[in-house]
């Protein structure tokens, strides 16, 4: 049976698909918040607030994954901060937040652009109304975009739970990771990648499915 | 921080060194594109076929590599690129690092470009490919000379932007051991104890050439693309891109 030696050893790949999807899970969390703040600062009336989220999203859309999760692990403790004392507490941490860092600025990306398809005649109304601009933004910018935006962030939470595999470079024993030693342990390559693919596609096939799903809803409804 | 390390990289072979990573990375990137565009060309063709044995084999193939992370592929060639190809090239082949890290990801590229290719072709007005079948053109001639020069043409921004998910791709690469920017930069880091410097200076290089070429992608845009074909790219570009 295809993947059966997962069940050889599965203390390795079962911990390893419940890491990835913890570290999917608290990264794609991360993402969503950080995103949303770095797209309310890119619409926002100030220009200052505005460059800045601007060299969030251009910043890390333009540097790889792994550069930044070795700047979580190994350059932060230099400058003396660090996320836990704990050795492999201070990875997965690392990569977690590594994963929400940089998933954010495709996050904000996306937030922005439905922000900015809200028609300006309801902004200017709201705002005639006499709501401020933080309760415009809460009652109406924002839940309009919610609709628009979770067909291309259902793309960013596949990209995410695919980039977790990253978190095997710091050491962080997820799902790649166990396929890697189990294949060392054995020199069963194929069985032992064929276990980790197919369980990377236990976590992206449904998420596929429901994205596309939802997406031809949403073009329907448009 | 160290206070006595930024003065090392007023030394020039410090710069040498990342130089050779550098070009490493770049030579990585040309040969993946050039493996997986015309793969990718063959896979879109193939989903597009009209054929059931063709086109099945190509879907499953696409959304197959797809769903899977970059770094396994190459993690996977690393280890058994060497294996795979002893029954063609004799027992003693050894498939060089390099090209097996280039196998990994022309593999995963070829998927993309393969979808990138197949909504260009989809997003021309169905008039086209009418007219020309109603003028004679067999569907091969229909593709070669009306479809694929039009929908290549309106596909080169989403190429050029998948190019730079290539280059910051590359750096995965050096995890199975090719001396490209990052592995040289991780080399220099361990030798002298500084990694929050090094590791900024090969970011921003990383940086200057990624935000290059997506800001020059978009001087390639034609002018209108229709909205299927706006949304499809863009559910491309989000979830193919990887590290």
């Amino acid at each position: 049976m295809p993947g059966g030696i997962a069940f050889e050893f599965p203390q390795l790949y079962f911990t390893g698909l419940w890491l990835t999807i913890q570290i999917s899970v608290l990264g794609l969390l991360g993402a969503l918040v950080l995103g949303t703040l770095v797209a309310v600062l890119r619409v926002s009336p100030i220009a200052p607030l505005g460059w800045i989220g601007a060299a969030y999203v251009e910043f890390f859309r333009n540097t790889p994954l792994v550069a930044l999760l070795f700047f979580l692990f190994l350059g932060l403790p230099l400058i003396g901060l660090r996320f836990s004392t704990d050795t492999f507490e201070n990875i997965f941490r690392a990569a977690a937040v590594g994963m929400g860092l940089y998933h954010g600025a495709y996050v904000a990306e996306v937030v922005r652009g439905g922000l900015l398809g809200v028609d300006r005649g309801q902004i200017e109304a709201a705002r005639s109304l006499g709501l401020s601009y933080a309760q415009m933004l809460r009652y109406v910018q924002l839940p309009q975009t919610f609709r628009s935006v979770i067909p291309p962030l259902g793309n960013i939470g596949i990209a995410l739970v695919k980039n977790t595999s990253l978190a095997s470079t710091i050491g962080v024993a997820e799902l790649l990771y166990a396929a890697e030693i189990v294949e060392s342990r054995t020199f069963r390559a194929e069985e032992a990648f064929i276990a980790a693919t197919l369980l990377y596609l236990v976590l992206t096939i449904p998420l596929g499915i429901a994205v596309n799903a939802l997406e031809r809803r949403m073009l329907v409804a448009r | 921080m160290r206070p006595d390390t930024w003065p090392m990289f007023l030394n020039p072979a410090i710069w040498g060194f990342l130089f050779e990573g550098l070009r490493e990375t770049i030579y990585i990137a040309l040969a993946s594109v050039a493996v997986s565009f015309p793969v990718g060309l063959l896979f879109a063709l193939g989903r597009l076929s009209r054929r059931r044995w063709i086109r099945w084999p190509s879907t499953f193939y696409i959304e197959g590599v797809r769903a899977l992370p970059v770094l396994l592929l190459i993690a996977y060639f690393g280890i058994k690129g060497s294996a795979l190809f002893r029954p063609i090239f004799g027992q003693d082949f050894e498939l060089p690092l390099f090209w097996a890290g280039v196998l990994g990801l022309s593999m995963y590229t070829s998927a993309v470009l393969a979808e990138i290719i197949r909504a260009g072709t989809v997003s021309l007005p169905r008039g086209q490919s009418e007219a020309a079948r109603a003028l004679g053109l067999s569907h091969a001639q229909t593709m070669r000379s009306v479809i694929l020069p039009q929908a290549l043409r309106l596909m080169v921004p989403a190429m050029m932007a998948q190019l730079t998910t290539v280059i910051k791709d590359t750096s995965l690469v050096g995890t199975i051991g090719v001396f490209e920017l990052l592995r040289q930069g991780r080399t220099i880091y361990t030798q002298f104890f500084n990694p929050v410097e090094v590791l900024l200076i090969v970011a921003t290089v990383y940086f200057v050439i990624c935000f290059a070429l997506s800001r020059a992608s978009r001087r390639f845009e034609l002018g209108y693309t229709p909205r299927a074909a706006r949304i499809k790219i863009q559910d491309i570009a989000l979830r193919d891109q990887a590290a």
